[in-house]
């Protein structure tokens, strides 16, 4: 990326619009230092979004996905400390340890709570979340539902193997019917959940894609699409385990057909190449919620590509955006008239207390002007 | 009727009264056009305005009228809805008739907005014999609601220039000040942040008491801080930042807490910024200057420092030096020697100059015209109350001399600046306040300096005429043209960067015309409509001066004849011969009865020069435009020319045939045709050579984990293979087995003694 920009002939360095009185007032946001202080540029190599050598098995699909957004961040250029992966617990969840940026390797299942935490608190930062299948629709399936209805804007994961990998081979929710694991000797029982229809049915839902981990070019495509839209991009992405269920996926591995793409022009484009293989394709509206379940539904199939997408979904950290600067003053005060709410005052009569709660009154308006 | 005739002209020659046919244009007389306009408080306009404190800087300025159709409009299915109209426009005319009451060129045509409509309310309730009392209250109360408005309402007197310009102003400042400290106040609170995140991790930082205070009183008791302290303070090694930078910091801090131009904090006090004089502004700007240089570079800084972007001199990192980076430090030693240049000056407050046209002489012209030259943000407001002063324009009716004009003082001081190019110019009467607010808001927000010339209509010598006719005379009569000339409009790049973009009079009454016309109605002796054409020139507008009434002569209308024609008209001839016409102009008396006055010959030269005054404002505004008008006669000239030759127009259609008889275009269809052959050619030349479909690569480690010097990740971290040679044909066939993704193609072997070929070679056939 380059930035070097020496000299400011845009309406925008002056701070001032130069074309009459805009809609926000006369004037927007000042950066002063567009003018003068980018003076080098900032170039990012796929280096240096890497960290250590990956502790996954040779040939794991998560490998694809962290290579996918390795390349996605080079190519938007983020800078590392402008950006943060936030993962549970699970094979998948060890992405942040390997990407030279900010990262969380939370609790079980509680990614999205802490991402949609750091979200509010820096909207500065680039946010992404790292699930497995166990973290996010098991037991974080109660902060799934709500980080969908939440919309805040994030890049969202899901790194779908159909089995719980780290802990050796337990069945999973996504686990398909009739699968052996440790858990399910005889085979799973019930038949699986699946996350793109569950997606889908929560209200808010703003952009829902699937796409597996064995085509690279769809899969960058795929986090690129997510990674500019606009709200809680959740894209599930049905991934290899070499280790447990090495012949798990072979029949949709090799075999073309057996894979759907999804084409529109509001969603992904399928170059010839890809197209001379991968001759099944649907053009598919993304705006199109009720034809998006449908295709959801299907299995076989793997539908890949962007199944909905719809950018005026109110996003929960606008509505709650906070312009008051943060001092240590307001914090302290804010935090003195909550406590002082539930302070037992030593003196009890009258007068003293109706002393308090003008001094709480008082500590809460200033906490609120 | 000769006899008549040759004293009218006898008196537009000279001005003096032969005979008693002529009557003098004494007091009551006004101009015929006017007679719509013998009580202002009963009409509906612009004025008063409310200049608002609260919302948006675009709801700056507001008319009472606009307030009030806005809130009825908002009220639309209400039930009450027209009771509260009706309450609303009384109210209205209340207020303008109160306000109006205290006279043109008072100062108190002007107060609360709350206060007067409240006040108003109350006294319409006590005059109110036939409505519930109770209603009006009601009505009033909400239709305040719905005006969500604030500040003072005004009239036109000759304070309201000055009182609006301050009010914009410091609405742009407002709005400036508001940028600035919610920048600079997050600098600031994050420059704290890591002074104080240094002290966190320091030594001092971890010691008993500290560790002791953070924990709070319940769990005093329970740890050893000394313990605790010595493990953290041995553990974690303080975070150090260097001594340069703290000091950097600290300076900051210093610098942004302790400026005056928009103070953070109560403590420090602002600077003034509205001056009386242009020189004053200017040497208060030179005085601040190292400051505003220190603020501005103060606020870079402290950007590139919060960022962690702030490079040290001595400091660059191999990589950053191969980018050729250069050190902040060096960049801003000598920051500010050639001054700031506007987008740094936008930051900071402008400066603000209000001036009355009377009282400049030739220094303090030259200090406005030095001070708008030097390119500062300085707003310099030039307040003209009498366009006709006789200092200036009777000396030269009365006298040999011919220099000067209308308006003199202000107005060469607008034509030299438009003529700099870099100053926002406008010029208008006050009635035009509420229209030009827009044009008033970009003047005080552009970033350079600017000039408004105004013309209050508080002359004092006009009569009993309210100053907001005046004003509007001012402008229909060309005496005090609308003009707007902005140079912010060089920098957008939609609207272009030429004079006929920046230069605007479209604002003027009848732009496209030298005198702007109006139908007027009246009747004759026996009580029949008649209606007529009249032009408002100048004459019309220097007939309402008692200064200049010996310059007119009533005509009795029993001697009204042919030879009596419009000032208009009069202007269309130039000859020096002596005339068989007279101008007359058409006036009304008290009782609204029509008269004629003829115009003497000065007033009717003053009036032909203030007409080509206007014509050359025109032209620069591209109104008949005479280059334009010649270059289109041209042109036209040369197609009827084409036209009239057959030749020509053979030639002219020889280029289209020839283009339709070329060739189509490849179309895309066939390009990509093309190519996907010419890729195909390439993918099957591989040979016996082994290779690797990169693009398809997974990046799961496999074939790099076979052998890593063999097969190698490209800068996307795809495979490719590095070297076939440093590997065994066995290897490559493995590698092609464990690819999840078969894209591993192992080709033939390149060594032929290698062992256990026969069975690779099986083995690689379905990967071939």
């Amino acid at each position: 990326m380059n930035t070097t920009r020496m000299n400011g002939t845009g309406t925008g360095i002056y701070g001032i619009r130069t074309n009459g009185i805009g809609t926000n007032g006369m004037t927007e946001p000042i950066n002063i230092n567009d003018c003068l202080l980018q003076l080098y540029e900032e170039h990012y190599e796929l280096e240096d979004y890497q960290k250590g050598v990956p502790r996954w098995c040779t040939g794991c699909g998560d490998n694809a996905i962290l290579t996918a957004v390795q390349r996605l961040c080079r190519d938007e250029a983020l800078p590392p400390e402008k950006t943060v992966f936030v993962s549970g617990i699970g094979c998948s969840s060890r992405l942040p340890h390997y990407m030279n940026t900010y990262g969380v390797h939370s609790l079980h299942g509680r990614a999205l709570p802490i991402a949609e935490g750091i979200r509010l608190a820096r909207p500065d930062l680039k946010v992404f979340v790292n699930m497995g299948d166990g973290d996010c629709c098991s037991i974080g399936a109660a902060h799934w539902i709500h980080a969908i209805r939440y919309n805040m804007n994030m890049t969202v994961m899901l790194h779908d193997n159909n089995i719980y990998g780290l802990t050796k081979k337990q069945a999973s929710p996504t686990s398909p019917i009739g699968l052996k694991t440790n858990t399910t000797p005889r085979g799973s029982y019930l038949e699986a959940l699946n996350p793109l229809t569950v997606t889908l049915g929560v209200s808010n839902v703003s952009f829902v894609a699937q796409v597996v981990d064995w085509i690279p070019k769809l899969l960058y495509q795929t986090l690129s699409a997510a990674y500019h839209h606009k709200g809680f991009a959740f894209v599930r992405v049905i991934q290899r385990c070499p280790e447990w269920l090495p012949t798990h996926l072979d029949e949709y591995l090799h075999d073309p057909q057996r894979i759907l793409l999804l084409q529109h022009e509001n969603g992904l484009t399928i170059d010839a190449e890809l197209s001379k293989r991968y001759t099944k394709i649907e053009e598919h509206d993304p705006s199109d919620l009720n034809r998006a379940r449908e295709v959801a539904s299907g299995a076989d199939p793997i539908p890949v590509g962007i199944l909905y997408r719809n950018d005026s979904v109110p996003r929960y950290e606008e509505t709650r955006s906070d312009t008051r600067l943060r001092t240590a003053s307001l914090v302290k005060n804010g935090l003195e008239a909550e406590f002082d709410k539930f302070t037992i005052w030593p003196e009890v009569d009258d007068r003293s207390s109706t002393g308090h709660a003008r001094q709480n009154a008082q500590r809460e308006s200033e906490y609120g002007s | 009727m000769e006899v008549k005739a040759q004293d009218q002209i006898a008196f537009y020659l000279t001005s003096a009264h032969i005979g008693s046919a002529l009557r003098t244009l004494d007091r009551g007389y006004r101009p015929a056009l006017f007679a719509r306009y013998g009580d202002l408080t009963s009409l509906r306009y612009d004025f008063p305005l409310v200049l608002n404190t609260v919302g948006s800087p675009e709801r700056a300025v507001l008319s009472l009228s606009g307030l009030v159709d806005d809130a009825v409009n908002a009220l639309q299915e209400d039930i009450n809805r027209d009771r509260i109209a009706r309450h609303g426009y009384e109210l209205e005319r209340q207020l303008r008739r109160e306000l109006a009451s205290v006279g043109s060129g008072t100062p108190a045509s002007h107060g609360d907005f709350a206060t007067l409509w409240n006040a108003a309310a109350s006294r319409l309730t006590i005059e109110d014999k036939t409505d519930d009392r109770s209603s009006i209250e009601d009505s009033a109360k909400r239709l305040w609601k719905l005006f969500q408005a604030s500040g003072e309402l005004v009239d036109v007197d000759f304070a309201l220039p000055a009182r609006i310009a301050r009010h914009v102003w410091s609405v742009v400042q407002a709005n400036k000040r508001w940028i600035f400290r919610n920048q600079a106040e997050r600098l600031l609170l994050k420059l704290h942040s890591i002074l104080e995140a240094e002290i966190a991790n320091s030594e001092v930082g971890r010691s008993p008491e500290r560790l002791k205070a953070s924990v709070g009183t319940s769990f005093a008791n329970v740890f050893d801080f000394d313990i605790m302290s010595n493990v953290l303070v041995r553990a974690k090694p303080a975070v150090r930042i260097s001594d340069d930078r703290r000091n950097r910091i600290q300076h900051l801090i210093d610098v942004l807490e302790h400026q005056r131009f928009f103070p953070i904090g109560s403590n420090a006090k602002t600077y003034e910024f509205i001056f009386y004089r242009a020189a004053d502004a200017v040497k208060a700007y030179k005085e601040r200057h190292r400051e505003a240089v220190e603020l501005v570079k103060a606020l870079m800084v402290a950007k590139l420092e919060v960022s962690g972007e702030y490079r040290e001199s001595g400091k660059v990192d191999d990589k950053s030096s191969a980018n050729g980076t250069l050190e902040h430090t060096a960049i801003f030693e000598d920051f500010g020697v050639d001054g700031l240049d506007a987008g740094q000056l936008a930051l900071l407050p402008d400066y603000l100059v209000c001036k009355y046209s009377s009282e400049l002489d030739a220094e303090e012209t030259m200090q406005i015209v030095d001070a708008l030259s030097t390119g500062l943000p300085i707003k310099i407001l030039l307040q003209t109350d009498d366009l006709l002063e006789p200092s200036v324009a009777q000396a030269r009716l009365a006298g040999p001399e011919r220099h000067g004009g209308l308006a003199s003082r202000s107005r060469h001081i607008t034509e030299s600046t438009i003529g700099q190019t870099d100053v926002f110019v406008l010029q208008s009467s006050i009635s035009q306040a509420f229209r030009l607010r827009d044009d008033l808001f970009r003047g005080m927000a552009y970033h350079g300096p600017a000039f408004f010339s105004v013309f209050s209509g508080a002359t004092g010598h006009t009569k009993d005429l309210p100053a907001y006719l005046v004003a509007a005379a001012a402008v229909e009569s060309r005496a005090f043209p609308t003009l707007v000339y902005d140079p912010s409009l060089f920098a957008d790049d939609q609207a272009g960067d030429d004079w006929a973009t920046r230069f605007i009079v479209d604002k003027n009454p009848d732009v496209a015309y030298p005198w702007p016309t109006h139908s007027f109605e009246y009747e004759n002796e026996s009580h029949e409509a008649q209606s007529k054409k009249l032009a408002f020139t100048l004459a019309d507008f220097i007939a309402m001066d008692d200064r200049f009434k010996e310059h007119f002569a009533i005509v009795p209308n029993a001697d009204l004849n042919d030879a009596m024609i419009s000032v208009s008209d009069s202007l269309k001839s130039n000859s020096r011969e002596l005339p068989t016409a007279v101008p007359s102009i058409a006036l009304i008396d008290v009782e609204g009865c029509l008269h004629h006055a003829i115009v003497d010959r000065r007033i009717l030269e003053e009036t032909r020069r203030s007409q080509n005054m206007w014509r050359s404002l025109q032209e620069l505004g591209g109104i008949h435009n005479s280059h334009a008008e010649r270059l289109v006669e041209q042109v036209k000239a040369e197609l009827a020319k084409v036209a009239a030759s057959p030749t020509m127009l053979a030639a002219t259609a020889q280029p289209v045939t020839d283009k339709a008889a070329m060739p189509a275009p490849v179309s895309g269809s066939d390009a990509v045709v093309i190519t996907e052959s010419s890729v195909a050619s390439v993918e099957e030349s591989h040979g016996d050579d082994p290779y690797i479909e990169t693009a398809r690569c997974t990046t799961c480690n496999e074939c790099t984990q076979v052998n890593s010097k063999m097969f190698a990740y490209n800068a996307e971290k795809q495979a490719y293979i590095a070297d076939p040679d440093a590997g065994t044909y066995r290897q490559l066939v493995e590698a092609a087995e464990g690819c999840q993704v078969s894209i591993i193609h192992p080709g033939k072997p390149r060594n032929p003694k290698e062992s256990g070929l026969d069975d690779l070679l099986e083995r690689a056939v379905q990967f071939n």
